[in-house]
């Protein structure tokens, strides 16, 4: 091998890219040339320099954007296919006209609940205050709500707080608060409520999970498609705080 | 709903995209941009890429993002910068032993990949900043390897063009 010859591949083999015959081939060669193993050494300093640049992190509220647009993304997809499901069962029910149409069952809380979380993904209506600090959260609700929800940042936890709004769930005026886990929102409703129960009741919506349970006059729903064990650890790490 | 989602498929190489993002556009505002309109094309086109390896399909997503945006009426085109900038250089009043401790090597490597050329910073970014293969790397721009080969050799070779002006290179790296 010459050096013209080596000179086209010099970077392939600094790369480990050359196929095995003509990687040898320039070992060889280099091994017998000290001007193409300053070259070789000259390359192997400037890629050491290169992999040495630190990455340009991602900033964090781009991360939550695109987390919570993926998530929301889904929801309208996995809202599509039920309207879709929707329009074929009314479709069949309309052909087989003597089947009764049964009335939708009663929608209780826990349904009521992942409606108000599932609408939350929808459009623009997740956040509106949107801070990761719970003395601006909490300020926010006063003259919106009679009543003013505690409001934690669980951030030290994995599941920093992303803002808060104002809902309606059920025939109520809710405070939301909202928090995150990677990809994944978790809607907290708080409301005043009359009736204190032990411990924190679980249900689980079309693959959302709900868990419930009071405190100080207020009760709370967590909202998530978050898995479970997550979501447990979430709902104690906030009854704890 | 069969496929793959993005939550797996994509985010874990949401850092990759964004530091070859803010390559491609030089500064943070643009790169926050880019890469959030071209995670939102991910999320519409994530079926295209069914089985394939989602590093070299994201990049050429944020690539051919990038090079819509730039052909946009309005948007900023590529401004040339002004690399060469006086502090690069060692300061004449140092003696030498100071000005070597005074050059950043690794500052100065990074100012000159980012004076270089699209065609060529893009190569040698995927390569050696964000570890592709030669393969990966065809895969992301859509030129054949030999192509590839080329730019990563003409970029390195224009770095340490750049770098031997400033100082002898084997004292310098």
């Amino acid at each position: 091998m010459t050096c013209a010859c080596l000179d086209r591949d010099l970077d392939a083999y600094v790369d480990g890219e050359l196929p095995a015959e003509a990687d040898a081939a320039a070992r060889t060669h280099l091994d017998g040339c000290a001007s193409c193993a300053a070259r070789l050494r000259q390359r192997q300093a400037l890629k050491r320099a290169l992999q040495a640049i630190p990455y340009f992190e991602t900033p964090p509220g781009v991360r939550a954007t695109i987390a919570l647009r993926a998530s929301r993304m889904r929801s309208l997809r996995r809202l599509g296919l039920i309207a879709a499901a929707a329009v074929v069962v009314l479709a069949a029910a309309r052909t087989v006209t003597f089947l009764p149409l049964r009335p939708a069952p009663a929608s209780d809380a826990a349904q009521a609940l992942v409606d108000g979380h599932v609408r939350s993904l929808m459009a623009d209506h997740l956040l509106d205050v949107r801070s990761t600090d719970q003395h601006t959260v909490k300020p926010w609700f006063i003259g919106k709500l009679d009543f003013s929800p505690p409001v934690t940042d669980l951030a030290g936890q994995g599941y920093p707080l992303v803002g808060g709004r104002v809902d309606y769930v059920a025939g109520q005026l809710v405070a939301a608060l909202v928090y995150q886990r990677r990809q994944h929102v978790i809607n907290v409703f708080v409301a005043p409520s009359g009736t204190a129960t032990a411990g924190v009741a679980a249900r689980s919506v079309r693959g959302f999970h709900v868990r419930r349970w009071t405190a100080g006059g207020m009760w709370f729903s967590a909202v998530s498609d978050l898995n479970e064990a997550e979501l447990d650890a979430f709902v104690s790490a906030l009854r704890s705080s | 709903m069969a496929g793959r989602r993005f939550e797996d498929a994509v985010m874990p190489h949401l850092d990759a995209a964004f530091n070859y993002a803010r390559w491609l556009t030089r500064n943070d505002v643009d790169a926050e941009d880019l890469v959030q309109e071209a995670c939102m094309r991910a999320m519409r086109f994530l079926a295209s890429l069914r089985d394939g390896n989602p590093r070299p399909w994201l990049f050429a997503i944020v690539r051919n993002t990038w090079y819509s945006r730039q052909s946009r009426p309005g948007m900023a085109v590529e401004h040339p910068m002004d690399m060469q900038s006086r502090d690069d250089r060692p300061d004449d009043a140092l003696d030498p032993e100071q000005q070597l401790a005074q050059q950043d090597t690794v500052a100065r490597v990074r100012r000159a990949l980012e004076a270089l050329p699209a065609e060529f910073r893009e190569a040698v970014v995927l390569r050696d900043i964000e570890g592709l293969s030669y393969k990966e790397i065809a895969e992301a721009l859509r030129v054949p390897i030999g192509t590839v080969m080329s730019r990563i050799s003409r970029g390195r070779e224009r770095l340490l063009e750049t770098l031997s002006v400033q100082s002898a290179p084997e004292v310098m790296l």
